[in-house]
């Protein structure tokens, strides 16, 4: 098998077990749509105040959220599937890169969702031509959020704290992915270029890529 | 030890002399008495930037050689980094209070970003505190220690990123922006702080040694059967 065949077929399994199992689905998802009801609660009933706040709880929420999608029960490896690919011979940084890409479809399709309950919620002032800019920063920050967290899950693996570590690792190492994330729409309500932004996005998610892939074996060896 | 004890000593001394300078030189026409803060903010933030980058430099080593004492080295230089960082940031909100009339302010991004810095490398440390067995908490301090450092340039560049309060650097390629007598000042901290940072380091190394060495002479026999892990039970 090719590297890119063992990628896509570990992806495909993980898509598998997560559909039967739904952790995101089930748990992550109505998680996160309870927290965007309970803010604007929290806040009054200032309409215009939770309306310009909108965007803002939408990248809190997607990103804290997030974490949890990214170091969902599913995605953890224990020893035996661990030993079973070491015997098949799967290449680790295939096994990462298929991690993040099973990873980063379930992650866009939570912030999707998280994105539409923002809007109806909300009803955010978004600026004319948002769609396109937005769903490339969604997409870019599925990957990225989703690559940190593989990182992060994969050097916590097997701890007793596990979830809290990991989600201290992760939280602040998403700094450059929270930034380019809401200063495209920030940019784009103020009609300042986004390109710059854009391309924070995918400097962070290209690093965080090579950094995974050349960190594989090591990884693969932390996480027994 | 004694070349620790030397080395911590010189360190003092030198630290001393750059607050000689720090109190002697010339002050800021508008901040008054509180320009001199910077003599100690900036270097101590500047060596914070040296302690992690050390850290990667470290973990990639481990990565490669897989002996200890890249290992200690990692540790050694993330604590005083985090050290470093606390006091940079303490010292820049005590002439943010006086100057800006707030300690905190998140129109400053430079700020907000070094505190995020300081949680990357809490989480560093969390994460060795964690992991009992030595070799995997070598292995997997050094997988992180390596990507962290992506924070580093992300503080430095982010006065240049965003509209901040914060100042650009003040010592630039072209020339600096302060007189000779505040730019020798600073100088002198800056190497003063550095030689501080190297004396630190190495008293912690001494000091990891020693507990690596007291660890290998107490451990008893029957020590290398290990109990089962949590998980495995769980498992069961």
């Amino acid at each position: 098998m090719s590297f890119w065949d063992q990628a896509l077929e570990v992806a495909r399994i993980d898509l598998r077990i997560e559909r039967r199992i739904g952790d995101v689905l089930r748990i992550v998802l109505p998680f996160a749509v309870v927290a965007l009801l309970v803010f604007p609660l929290a806040l009054g009933i200032e309409l215009s105040a939770i309306s310009r706040l909108g965007p803002a709880v939408f990248w809190a929420i997607g990103i804290l959220f997030g974490m949890q999608v990214a170091l969902r029960q599913t995605a953890d490896d224990r020893p035996e599937r661990r030993d079973l690919y070491s015997l098949l011979g799967l290449d680790p940084a295939a096994r990462f890169v298929g991690r993040c890409l099973s990873g980063s479809v379930l992650m866009a399709g939570f912030l999707l969702v998280l994105l539409i309950a923002t809007i109806v919620l909300y009803s955010p002032d978004l600026p004319p031509g948002w769609p396109t800019p937005v769903f490339a920063g969604l997409a870019l920050t599925a990957i990225g959020l989703t690559e940190l967290g593989t990182l992060a899950g994969e050097v916590t693996a097997g701890l007793r704290n596990r979830t809290a570590l990991a989600s201290l690792i992760v939280a602040p190492l998403a700094l450059p992915i929270v930034i380019g994330a809401s200063q495209t729409l920030e940019s784009l309500a103020r009609d300042a270029g986004i390109l710059r932004w854009l391309i924070l996005l995918v400097a962070t998610d290209l690093a965080l890529a090579v950094a995974g892939v050349a960190l594989a074996r090591p990884l693969e060896e932390a996480s027994r | 030890m004694n070349r620790t004890r030397i080395l911590l000593g010189t360190a003092a001394l030198a630290v001393g002399v750059g607050l000689w300078f720090a109190f002697t030189s010339p002050v800021d026409r508008l901040q008054g008495e509180f320009s001199r803060i910077v003599n100690i903010h900036a270097p101590f933030l500047w060596v914070a930037f040296l302690a992690f980058g050390v850290t990667a430099l470290a973990s990639i080593m481990w990565l490669v050689r897989k002996t200890p004492r890249w290992d200690r080295l990692g540790e050694a230089s993330a604590e005083l980094g985090v050290v470093f960082t606390v006091t940079g940031l303490f010292t820049g909100m005590v002439w943010g209070q006086a100057v800006w009339g707030r300690a905190w302010d998140w129109g400053d991004a430079r700020l907000a970003t070094t505190a995020v810095m300081l949680f990357v490398y809490l989480g560093y440390l969390a994460l060795r505190g964690a992991t009992p067995d030595p070799e995997m908490r070598a292995r997997r301090s050094a997988i992180l220690g390596v990507v962290a450092v992506v924070q580093v340039p992300l503080v430095y560049f982010s006065v240049y990123m965003f509209r901040t309060l914060h100042q650009t650097p003040s010592i630039r390629p072209d020339g600096a922006t302060m007189p000779p007598e505040m730019l020798t000042a600073l100088l002198v901290n800056f190497l003063a702080i550095t030689y501080l940072y190297i004396a630190l380091l190495v008293a912690r190394l001494d000091v990891a040694r020693a507990e690596e060495r007291v660890a290998i002479e107490s451990a008893l026999a029957g020590d290398a059967v290990k109990p089962p892990r949590l998980t495995e039970v769980e498992d069961v």
